[in-house]
């Protein structure tokens, strides 16, 4: 099935009106109108808002999908949340990718967060493929595809002259393009047009290809446990242990709850994202740190992404986004990074 | 659309319970006997921990240093260290703590039955092993030799003199203990905790060892228990971490792909051999 770009953002414009019970909000990714480059990021959607140059295109948004599902400060309560759906458009691979991670850590037989099941149940995701490459992007790298193949309740494939090619990926998104079929017309797709769809996604992979192309990832990532403290030390000496990586990262869940309780009618707690790489982080009442270095700190991170994680969740812990390395106040290179930890290849720091 | 509706379960929120005495222990320690409502057993395995929570002050995970066999009611020693121990100082019986828990993996009391039980206890790591201490002894038969050292900074800062003062005076039980730093009064062993391993007289197939202290002890008591020939497979080591939830999501206790809150506090020496960074 094709659709118009056009008449799928006058569905969107429209759904209040046509439907008996719309959705909550409609969030899709818009250009930034105080930025001077071309990122985009998460807005809610207007009907009026068409100075807001909404986008399907592109590559990801600069903040992770993740913000949008476990929120990065929420007070915890014991209320019901009770809500109509929301639509999230605009969604990218690596960004899904992560929220499949995030699935299988706060929604289990263990345990349930239950403020992140309600934003999973509650939403439907659009997802639609890459048509750029950002210059940190390498989900090539990671076993990754810059267009989604599952976890997406309707993808869309851009075609030439403003139009999509849906791809339909669970019953809520079957609803939605049944809805939009009633008002819009749809047009038969063809082999061609998947040959169409095939050769952009080729495209862009060969796009994310050249500008990866220095980045030898042929090691098992177990080699990197075996990287010297030295290689970590030159690749964390300018981190200021911010901890802006690990907020930033889609897969990055670790928490810490506050209680900003007055009394006990008024019992409050807060939970917000943590980082590991914060100084204070796993320090005991004692005052001993497990990783009282910031190369400690640095390290564990990788070894998260890279080791523990897919240990703990049968995948990586990175998607390749590349979100890390463009909020990294000190410009580090997570690719590099990685690729020095590695292949275990640093000239050993000189001591004073 | 359809409309979601969402129960919220009661994650992270405490049980609310009763300080039902509160004991002066040391300068800088009190033991809180504690009663969850309506008398219910709190149903831990020695070993296991708590949050407890004070209401605008937080939250802080505290091992139990009672046996399960002492149920119902709990008790927890605790050291003024921080925004909420500090406060939990100022409280007297008849306050009331909010509890979350037990968390975390025990000791196996069945790997301890039937073998010589060794208890190597550093500072304020004596009270999360009292839980298995008094558990062994108020099941003293299906256990062999029990022994128990314990290694302090000074005299001043022993932690339980009313128990230790029982322990001695059993003669199915052999204690000994040192200080790092005598004062005047203190006549017995000076020196650190290695210092009264080597003179141990252990059956060393047959003795299954639990040791707790501070992180600095480990590397050193691990040394010393290995010149005696103590086998890794008969170590189990209770560890210090900062374990936020209990629910093996916060990650500040996390070691390696390990969740201390999770699969510890108490560990198989083997298996944190493999682990870095957690001695």
């Amino acid at each position: 099935m094709i659709i118009k770009k056009e008449d799928l953002f006058n569905f969107f414009a429209t759904l209040t009106e046509t439907h008996a019970n719309p959705p909550q909000e409609i969030i899709i990714p818009a250009h930034s109108q105080w930025r001077t480059d071309d990122q985009r990021n998460f807005k809610i959607f207007k009907p009026t808002g068409a100075d807001d140059n909404f986008t399907l295109d592109g590559y990801r948004p600069i903040f992770p999908l993740k913000n949008l599902f476990y929120i990065t400060r929420e007070a915890l309560s014991t209320k019901t949340y009770e809500g109509p759906e929301r639509i999230i458009a605009g969604v990218k691979a690596c960004d899904l990718k992560a929220l499949q991670l995030l699935d299988k850590a706060l929604i289990n037989e263990d345990f349930v967060d239950p403020s992140y099941k309600f934003w999973r149940q509650k939403t439907i995701l659009i997802a639609s493929d890459c048509t750029e490459v950002g210059n940190t992007c390498h989900c090539i790298l990671v076993d990754g595809k810059p267009y989604a193949e599952q976890g997406y309740d309707i993808n869309l494939s851009p075609l030439q002259d403003d139009t999509y090619l849906v791809h339909i990926g669970s019953d809520k998104g079957q609803a939605l393009v049944d809805h939009f079929r009633k008002s819009y017309e749809v047009r038969d797709n063809s082999d061609e047009t998947q040959n169409q769809v095939d050769q952009n996604r080729q495209q862009i992979i060969e796009q994310l290809q050249e500008q990866n192309r220095q980045y030898d990832r042929t090691k098992t990532y177990d080699t990197l446990k075996a990287a010297r403290m030295d290689v970590w030390k030159q690749s964390s000496a300018e981190c200021i242990g911010c901890g802006a990586c690990t907020n930033i990262c889609p897969t990055c869940y670790c928490l810490i709850l506050n209680d900003e309780s007055t009394d006990a009618a008024m019992f409050k707690k807060v939970r917000s994202l943590d980082s590991c790489q914060l100084h204070g982080y796993a320090r005991v009442a004692g005052g001993a740190s497990p990783r009282p270095k910031m190369e400690d700190r640095f390290r564990h991170r990788y070894l998260c992404k890279f080791l523990y994680m897919q240990s703990n969740f049968d995948m990586l812990g990175c998607t390749g986004c590349g979100r890390c390395s463009d909020a990294c106040a000190a410009e580090i290179e997570f690719r590099e990074a990685t690729q020095k930890a590695l292949f275990n290849e640093n000239k050993p720091i000189e001591s004073n | 659309m359809e409309n979601v509706v969402y129960e919220k379960k009661d994650l992270y929120y405490p049980v609310m319970s009763d300080i039902l005495s509160v004991e002066t222990l040391t300068a800088m320690e009190k033991r809180f006997q504690i009663a969850m409502p309506e008398n219910q057993p709190l149903n831990h395995k020695p070993g296991q921990f708590v949050e407890v929570s004070l209401f605008g002050f937080g939250e802080a995970p505290i091992s139990i240093c009672s046996s399960p066999t002492r149920s119902p009611n709990f008790e927890l020693t605790v050291r003024a260290t921080g925004r909420l121990t500090d406060k939990m100082h100022m409280l007297e019986a008849g306050s009331r703590l909010g509890i979350r828990g037990p968390f975390g993996h025990g000791f196996d009391v069945d790997v301890f039955k039937g073998k010589d039980v060794l208890f190597v206890a550093g500072g304020i790591g004596l009270a999360p092993l009292k839980s298995l201490i008094d558990y062994t002894l108020d099941k003293r038969e299906d256990f062999n030799k029990v022994k128990i050292i314990y290694g302090t900074k000074n005299p001043a800062e022993i932690l339980f003199p009313k128990a230790i003062e029982e322990w001695r005076q059993k003669d199915d039980v052999e204690f000994d203990m040192t200080v790092d730093r005598a004062d005047k009064s203190w006549k017995g062993n000076v020196g650190v905790i290695t210092t009264i391993i080597p003179p141990l007289q252990l059956d060393v197939e047959n003795t299954v060892v639990a040791v707790c202290g501070p992180p600095v002890m480990y590397r050193f008591v691990l040394m010393a228990l290995k010149a005696k020939r103590i086998p890794d497979d008969n170590i189990y080591i209770s560890l210090e971490r900062r374990m936020k939830c209990g629910v093996g999501k916060c990650g500040h206790c996390q070691i390696n792909d390990v969740y201390v809150c999770q699969d510890g506090p108490v560990f198989h020496y083997p298996h944190v051999k493999s682990l870095e960074e957690a001695i």
